[in-house]
């Protein structure tokens, strides 16, 4: 079925992939090895067009570029450079939040600009939770000024599944008292993307809090995992080097303003699983039912 | 666009994540620094592996009981017994043994045992700590004494008081009701970038129980002031300290109860009341040398005052030096001829006999007269105490708990030890938790204690559990422990030297009293061997967690002779058996519905009739927490013992609160009503009340 599907879908864009070698331009502020690994692997899977990076500093305004570049745009610094004119090629922006493109764009989509949005999409992240912990129900999210704006997506989110969002502003993180009042109020705890909200001198407080509720922390990133989270959806390189390879082949003009990659894993923590007497997690298996769930366009 | 998850590449994922060294190079995996919080050393066993039995009353459950003192809250523990002296003096026993002398059990906060260093008792009502200030308790039923230390004989109670950093703001309560009840409680909690703080005063004042079994009104209120702070510091990225401050002062009302021994005397004083002071401070370094290895170093400081002279009244009779000598060379005697003064002198040895004959005649000549003089009863006792504990995680399924203990006791007390005592305890424990595979779980370890005045010993245990699936485990635990006889039980040196007379006696003001009694000194430690079988059990379906246990616990070398100064001959000859059964469910019903039962089946024996009496065969608890929306909330309690020291428990509480939510502030009202639905006095004759209910009321800010 899946192959069939993927068939059905090759076929579709089949027609569009370009015959001619195209310029794809990646920049960024920063150039360092993980640049460096990812620039090396687009172009091999790309030996057609002409890939290559230049550092942010060594380019021109964007509308002295080619027309027909692709641009990439490795981080904000690259976005807040392409956004100083509108002249220019249009750009796929790796690298963004949703809350970060908030703070940076507020609800403004300009029109030579497609968000690829880096945080895990909301559904996906509540459809994990859903299936590691089946009889959670009040899903808590914590939420800031900038991921104010996420709540009523996941509320939307929730309903097909039965979940409840119960949603608490925590405007000073110094002060656990909304974080207390959160956890009493729920089953699970998800985070969201929001480096406000959940950063480094955050995280202790939260996981410790949470598990000494023992409760489960689902997301928001790979690294919250590791510290402590139980699991997450994640889009790494490779996810994202197909998600490209399908936008590459398309003219810029058909592509969506914002997009979440559709390729996607679990990781999850065994330890923490044990601890709060979940069976070990089988990601492939977790990925697979998470996935299952994903609305086709 | 839909393709799904590529699948042979999540595995590879995971060891990235978890370490590898690819996670750094992709651009997508976020490069955050973050810290592993919950690390192989932090992370508990799961409620279904733990090695032993367990209870956790939770916040919730805290604040729904409407308890106004911690040993209320203990009656939701399965086989925890509680009973009164008085109505300021609660005790509270695991499974039994005396009502009078609760000693067998551990209490700590936040690490720190609030055993008394001297006469190990725990004054419930003068630990410096208000129920507003605890998180949670976890009371680990059974011993264990390779991680909380001797005396952790039948039970350890751990009280957790809330984070700083979960208590910002202010909070104000009061609380007023029926039988003078009237507490109050304010707090303030701040941050700031690196640390936490809170500061908490509160009192508390009651009438006690109203009257004896005579009709007479019961002296036993109390009244006292708490103080509280508490503080955490994040020192670096993996490194924190944490320390606390507290005091207590306060008065706890005692009856007068010195019967007099000689014949005609009528005078008496009216109270031997304590001013009671408790100081505490405790300072926790911890360090976080890797996810794997981790220390911490926790020192502190404690203070027992308790203020107790009193007047008494006897006849002049009482200071004889020969009476005195009498009593020495044989108490029995010397008790039979001053309980019988008038009567002719009891047959003895030639020695006892003309001794006698000479009290006889001071009674004739002014012996008899009545006279009455202070008494200082007044202890104080001091604790130093360091420990470092030390958790490593050798491998992902096997984990070595280690450390080190260093206690100093001392206790002053002119009546009790004629002067001072001190006594130090080494202490070495390790604790190795080895997972098999996903089903066995072995846990054991053992903890060797050097007493100075005590001896040293050695206890181990051993618990294997079987986990079913990980939320469903079974375990059989089998565990030894022992209890250091108290300074008073082995070493008291009591006499009563009585200032003020009035008249004097034998032409003193200050005389000594002619009962004298020595602890023997070479009492050994109080063994327990303990066997345990047991369930515990999370239906993720239904929300209910269930809990079963069958035990079977012996206690040899048992010290059961009652602390009275006439004859007090302590020893080790005594025993008990304990035998029965618990279970424990606790049931999130719905969202808004919480339902939690207890119940114990408690068959003990003791070879000294005393320690029968705290052990109900029967006794529970049942409770239904409902959230009726709107800010409306009730919780229905129900306490149940069929026999506390002979007498039945039965007890109703429902508490009714409403939340109600102003601008940026939050206030709660409640109202508690305890309906008493048997007619017996609280586990001792003379604790009555008027009425079988109590109504109290009370009224919390926060902001």
């Amino acid at each position: 079925m899946r192959w069939l599907r993927c068939f059905l879908l090759l076929a579709l864009f089949w027609p569009l992939a370009p015959l001619m070698a195209a310029e794809i331009l990646l920049t960024g502020s920063a150039d360092n090895a993980g640049v460096q690994h990812f620039v090396t692997a687009l172009s091999a899977q790309r030996p057609n067009d002409q890939v290559r990076f230049v550092p942010l500093h060594q380019l021109a305004r964007p509308g002295t570029l080619k027309p027909a570049t692709r641009l990439i745009l490795l981080d904000l610094e690259a976005l807040d450079w392409r956004l100083t004119e509108t002249a220019g090629p249009p750009a796929l922006v790796l690298r963004i939040s949703r809350v970060q493109a908030e703070q940076r764009l507020g609800s403004l989509r300009p029109p030579f600009l497609t968000l690829l949005w880096s945080d895990p999409p909301a559904d996906r992240q509540l459809r994990l939770t859903h299936y590691l912990l089946p009889q959670a129900r009040r899903i808590g999210v914590l939420y800031g000024e900038n991921s104010r704006q996420l709540i009523d997506e996941l509320r939307q989110a929730a309903r097909p599944l039965g979940l409840e969002i119960v949603a608490q502003a925590w405007p000073d993180t110094r002060d656990n008292r909304a974080l207390q009042t959160l956890l009493k109020d729920s089953d699970v705890l998800l985070g969201l993307d929001d480096p406000q909200l959940f950063n480094p001198k955050t995280a202790k407080n939260i996981l410790l809090s949470s598990y000494a509720r023992q409760m489960a922390l689902i997301g928001p990133s790979a690294g919250f995992v590791r510290a402590g989270g139980l699991a997450s959806t994640l889009s790494d390189q490779d996810d994202w080097l197909a998600m490209l390879g399908q936008l590459l082949d398309q003219p810029t003009g058909k592509w969506p303003r914002a997009l979440y990659p559709t390729h996607f894993s679990v990781a999850a923590n065994q330890q923490v699983a044990r601890a709060l007497g979940i069976e070990a997690i089988d990601l492939v298996a977790a990925a697979k039912a998470v996935a299952a769930g994903e609305a086709n366009p | 666009m839909f393709f799904g998850p590529s699948s042979p590449r999540p595995l590879l994922l995971l060891t990235a994540l978890l370490g590898g060294p690819a996670a750094a190079d992709d651009l997508f995996v976020d490069s955050q620094a973050l810290p592993e919080v919950l690390t192989a050393t932090r992370l508990k066993q799961s409620p279904a592996a733990v090695p032993g039995s367990m209870t956790v009353l939770d916040s919730e459950l805290i604040r729904a009981s409407g308890a106004r003192d911690i040993p209320e809250l203990l009656r939701l523990v399965p086989g925890m017994m509680v009973g009164y002296i008085a109505g300021n003096q609660p005790t509270v026993n695991y499974h039994g043994s005396n009502v009078n002398d609760a000693r067998r059990m551990q209490v700590l906060i936040d690490g720190r045992s609030v055993y008394r260093a001297g006469l190990a008792t725990v004054d419930w009502s003068d630990i410096p700590l208000a129920m507003e200030d605890i998180e949670r308790i976890e009371v680990f039923r059974g011993p264990n004494t390779v991680s909380y230390g001797a005396n952790a004989l039948m039970a350890v109670v751990n009280i957790l008081t809330r984070n700083p950093a979960d208590s910002h703001g202010t909070r104000l309560k009061v609380t007023r009701g029926q039988r003078g009840i009237n507490d109050w409680y304010a707090s303030q909690g701040m941050g700031w970038d690196g640390g936490d703080l809170r500061l908490s005063l509160s009192g508390m004042q009651d009438d006690g129980f109203d009257e004896t079994h005579k009709g007479l009104d019961y002296r036993d209120s109390r009244r006292l002031t708490r103080f509280s702070l508490s503080a955490s510091h994040a020192l670096a990225p993996d490194q924190s300290l944490d320390w606390q401050l507290s005091a207590k002062e306060g008065a706890n009302q005692r009856p007068y109860t010195y019967k007099p021994v000689f014949y005609g005397v009528t005078a008496e004083g009216d109270n031997s009341d304590v001013a009671a002071k408790d100081y505490a401070g405790s300072v926790r370094w911890n360090i976080d040398f890797n996810p794997q290895h981790s220390l911490y170093v926790q020192g502190s400081a404690q203070h027992w005052d308790r203020q107790q002279v009193w007047r008494a009244c006897d006849a002049a009779l009482s200071f004889s030096p020969q009476l005195t000598q009498l009593w020495q060379l044989n108490p029995w005697y010397a008790e039979q001829l001053a309980r019988n003064i008038r009567a002719p002198v009891p047959t003895g040895t030639a020695q006892e006999q003309a001794l006698a004959g000479e009290v006889q005649a001071q009674w004739n000549v002014g012996g008899y007269q009545q006279v009455c003089g202070d008494i200082d009863q007044s202890t104080r006792e001091t604790r130093y105490d360091l420990e470092i504990q030390d958790t490593l995680s050798l491998t992902d399924n096997l984990r070595l708990l280690s450390g080190v203990n260093y206690r100093y006791d001392r206790a002053d007390s002119q009546t009790y030890f004629n002067g001072s005592l001190d006594d130090t305890t080494w202490r070495l424990f390790g604790q190795l938790e080895w997972r098999a595979d996903e089903h066995w779980l072995i846990q054991g370890g053992a903890m060797y204690e050097d007493a100075h005045l005590s001896g040293s010993s050695l206890t181990p245990r051993v618990a294997v559990n079987y986990l079913i699936t990980p939320r469903h485990g079974l375990r059989a635990v089998y565990s030894e422990a022992v209890r250091s006889p108290d300074m008073f039980e082995n070493n008291v040196n009591w006499s009563y030297r009585v200032n003020n007379l009035s008249p004097t006696a034998f032409g003193q003001g200050s005389a000594e009293y002619f009962v004298k009694t020595r602890g023997p000194g070479n009492l050994d430690q109080e063994r327990m061997r303990s066997r345990e079988l047991g369930y515990n059990g999370f239906f993720a379906d239904a929300d209910l967690t269930l809990d079963l246990k069958l035990f079977h616990d012996e206690i040899t070398g048992m010290v059961s002779e009652p602390l009275r100064n006439n004859q007090y001959i302590a020893s080790n000859s005594n025993q008990a058996r304990f035998t029965g059964s618990e279970v424990q469910a606790d049931w999130r019903m719905t969202h808004a519905d919480r339902l939690r039962m207890t119940y114990a089946y408690v068959d003990a024996w003791a070879s000294n009739a005393d320690d029968r009496r705290l052990s109900a065969r029967n006794s529970g608890s049942a409770g239904w927490m409902r959230d009726w929306g709107m800010g409306w909330s009730s919780a229905l309690f129900y306490y149940g013992a069929d026999a506390l020291n002979g007498y039945r428990f039965e007890r109703a509480d429902l508490r009714v609160a409403k939340r109600i939510s102003l601008q940026r502030a939050s206030l709660e009202l409640a109202g508690m009503l305890q309906q008493r639905l048997d007619h017996e006095p609280t586990s001792s004759y003379d604790n009555l009340y008027d009425s079988r209910h109590v109504l109290y009321f009370s009224a919390e800010l926060e902001f």
